[in-house]
């Protein structure tokens, strides 16, 4: 029993270190996301607690645990409670296979990943993210209050079609890698360089995949289960103090995730002109760490910025850009990746392919509101 | 009559855990559910000395046992349960722990497949329908079972059947006396160690597999899947442009 606690123990000292972590990014991203919001509308921001409000955080922490912890009468209370256990620990699980460094460089009593050598570990991400609407389906239906229960609605067919698109855009990454394994696919990026970086020959592969993981993560301009002008609050209209606290914790833990798998899968990960596969000087895995972080951290503020930056869907439109315009086009881009691979085409066809294809998306849409605009200025629209 | 003797080990959990299930099911009469549960454990405990897992490693074993615990029950909550809700959670239990099941066996992309799409796509339409439909609760006549007892009866005849069938391709597995302690386990795992063999289950092997024997199969499965989904759109009712 002793020797396998000790053979575990960086396992269990990289899992508090990662929870430690994201625990506490949470926090600030919360912070980050009011002062991003605060900049772009023209705002101060929070500014009271500490200097600049840096322990806005903190005071938000103590108060999630010191408020009143309200239950409403008449609400499914297994369920209820169980929801946003759920997706916290789906959330938290999927991280389990994210490579959060250079692995391999690091330290004897640590990994730079929970799991690693998973074979198969963008099917592990999907297959835990697929359960990961359960926590907001149980907690709008648990709820007993109509706006929940829409939110829920909503969200289960919305994470069930977004899945599809996830999936399909990772496909030809993993055409091109030969692995679904995530390690791997950094490595192979970092060995090849700069120009490897799987963004320049899959820039539409990595639309799809940010775009769906928005979905994914209910993100805005995807918010559509929780927002406010319609729903209140969404599936956690009911939810008080640490409940929701934990909902809010499973939603940022998401989008760590997602710009974790951004920066590994499309962006080349840790590699840098500052730190590639060859240096080896001291302390060249900090460096490498330092640049991952940079990189997730520009994609997170690229999400925050999103978020202000397009409306939300209606919700035919949030269904069309999945199954009209998402699926076709990352279907088209495996069919691509396919040909490529199968005659051992340059992988920069892939590129041009790309292009192609985004431009006849972009033409087709152009072409359809223009004619749904005539159709509505025309008087006899109404009759349909 | 003397077949059944024979195969007491076989038949008595077999007609426990029908009994169990039977006396489970959702009827106008409530009765006391431990009956059942006790009943229901009575069977399993029965069937764990026959059907005890070849591994090597004691924490695999117990991890499979788990699991297959948890299935089982699970299936059982999810058939004896009044609320559609529960039951399609129970249902989601019920196939992750078959997930955990393949993981055990070594077949980590058949897990995570069946995750994906059981638990994830087909258990939350299912919720999605239940919510959409059943706002104001359900009515006397869906709380009850329609004929529990013939049900419990058909479905333990089946797996009756499968049980007998595992046990004639295994015969070590149901040996005529219960074997006692650990020894027969070890001489068995002695006795025939695992050749290192190609891991199918992983994604390589799988996938070198499916296009490469069974090339037919899949073709064949995809056509038949890309047909039925034709059809699902075609029997769709239209709408209008700009109607829900």
């Amino acid at each position: 029993m002793l020797d396998l606690l000790k053979s575990q123990l960086p396992t269990l000292i990289t899992i508090a270190i990662a929870l430690g972590a994201i625990l506490t990014t949470c926090a600030y991203l919360i912070y980050i996301e009011r002062k991003i919001s605060a900049f772009m509308q023209d705002r101060v921001g929070p500014n009271r607690v500490g200097p600049l409000g840096l322990l806005q955080p903190l005071a938000d922490g103590a108060k999630f645990l010191l408020k009143e912890d309200v239950i409403p009468g008449h609400v499914d209370k297994v369920l209820y409670l169980l929801a946003p256990c759920v997706a916290v620990f789906t959330a938290m699980l999927a991280f389990a296979v994210v490579p959060f460094g250079p692995v391999g460089d690091e330290p004897s009593w640590m990994r730079f990943i929970i799991a690693p050598d998973l074979d198969m570990g963008m099917v592990f991400i999907f297959a835990i993210g697929s359960l990961s609407v359960y926590g907001v389906v149980l907690g709008g239906w648990a709820s007993n209050n109509k706006y929940s229960a829409l939110g829920s609605l909503r969200a289960s067919a919305q994470v069930v079609s977004y899945e599809i698109p996830l999936g399909m855009s990772i496909l030809g990454v993993a055409l091109v890698s030969g692995t679904l394994n995530l390690e791997q696919i950094l490595a192979q990026q970092a060995k090849g360089g700069f120009l490897a970086w799987n963004v320049w020959t899959q820039p539409l592969a990595c639309l799809i995949f940010f775009t769906a993981s928005l979905a994914e993560a209910n993100r805005l301009p995807f918010d559509l289960s929780e927002c406010e002008q319609e729903l209140v609050g969404g599936f956690h209209t009911e939810y008080s103090a640490m409940k929701f606290a934990l909902f809010f914790l499973g939603e940022y833990t998401h989008m760590i995730t997602i710009a974790f798998l951004m920066s590994v899968l499309f962006f080349g990960g840790w590699h840098s002109p500052l730190a590639t596969a060859e240096s080896a000087y001291p302390g060249a895995w900090a460096v490498k760490l330092g640049v991952l972080f940079a990189k997730v951290l520009l994609v997170i503020l690229f999400i925050m910025v999103i978020r202000w930056t397009i409306p939300r869907f209606r919700f035919d439109q949030l269904m069309g850009l999945a199954w009209k315009v998402l699926i076709p086009l990352a279907l088209g881009n495996v069919i691509a990746l396919m040909v490529i691979r199968q005659f051992g085409l340059s992988l920069w066809w892939s590129t041009v392919a790309s292009a192609v294809m985004f431009c006849i998306a972009g033409a087709i849409s152009t072409n359809a509101s223009r004619a749904a605009l005539e159709r509505a200025r025309s008087p006899l629209a109404t009759a349909g | 009559m003397t077949w059944f003797l024979d195969h007491w080990q076989l038949v008595l959990p077999l007609v426990l855990g029908a009994l169990a299930l039977w006396w489970l099911m959702p009827t106008a009469a409530s009765r006391p559910r431990i009956v059942g549960a006790l009943l229901g454990i009575a069977a399993l405990a029965l069937l764990a000395g026959n059907f005890a897992p070849a591994a090597d490693a004691r924490v695999e074993s117990l991890m499979t046992a788990v699991f297959g615990v948890s299935a089982i029950a699970s299936a059982v909550m999810m058939v004896t349960n009044r609320n559609p809700v529960y039951a399609a959670l129970w249902f989601a239990v019920a196939t992750l722990s078959v997930c955990g099941l393949f993981l055990m066996q070594s077949a980590p992309f058949l897990a995570a497949a069946t995750a994906i799409v059981y638990a994830g796509a087909i258990i939350v339409t299912f919720l999605f329908v239940i919510m959409l439909a059943q706002q104001s609760g359900a009515t006397a006549y869906d709380q009850r079972a329609r004929q529990p007892f013939l049900a419990s009866v058909t479905a333990f005849v089946l797996l009756g059947g499968l049980l007998f069938g595992l046990s004639k391709a295994r015969p070590e597995a149901l040996p005529p006396s219960p074997p006692s302690g650990d020894s027969v386990l070890d001489d068995r795992i002695v006795a025939a160690p695992d050749p290192p063999r190609p891991s199918i289950g992983a994604m390589r092997g799988l996938g070198s597999q499916l296009f490469g024997p069974y090339i037919y199969a899949v073709e064949l499965a995809g056509t038949l899947l890309l047909i039925a989904a034709i059809g699902a759109i075609a029997i769709a009712p239209r709408r209008t442009q700009g109607q829900l």
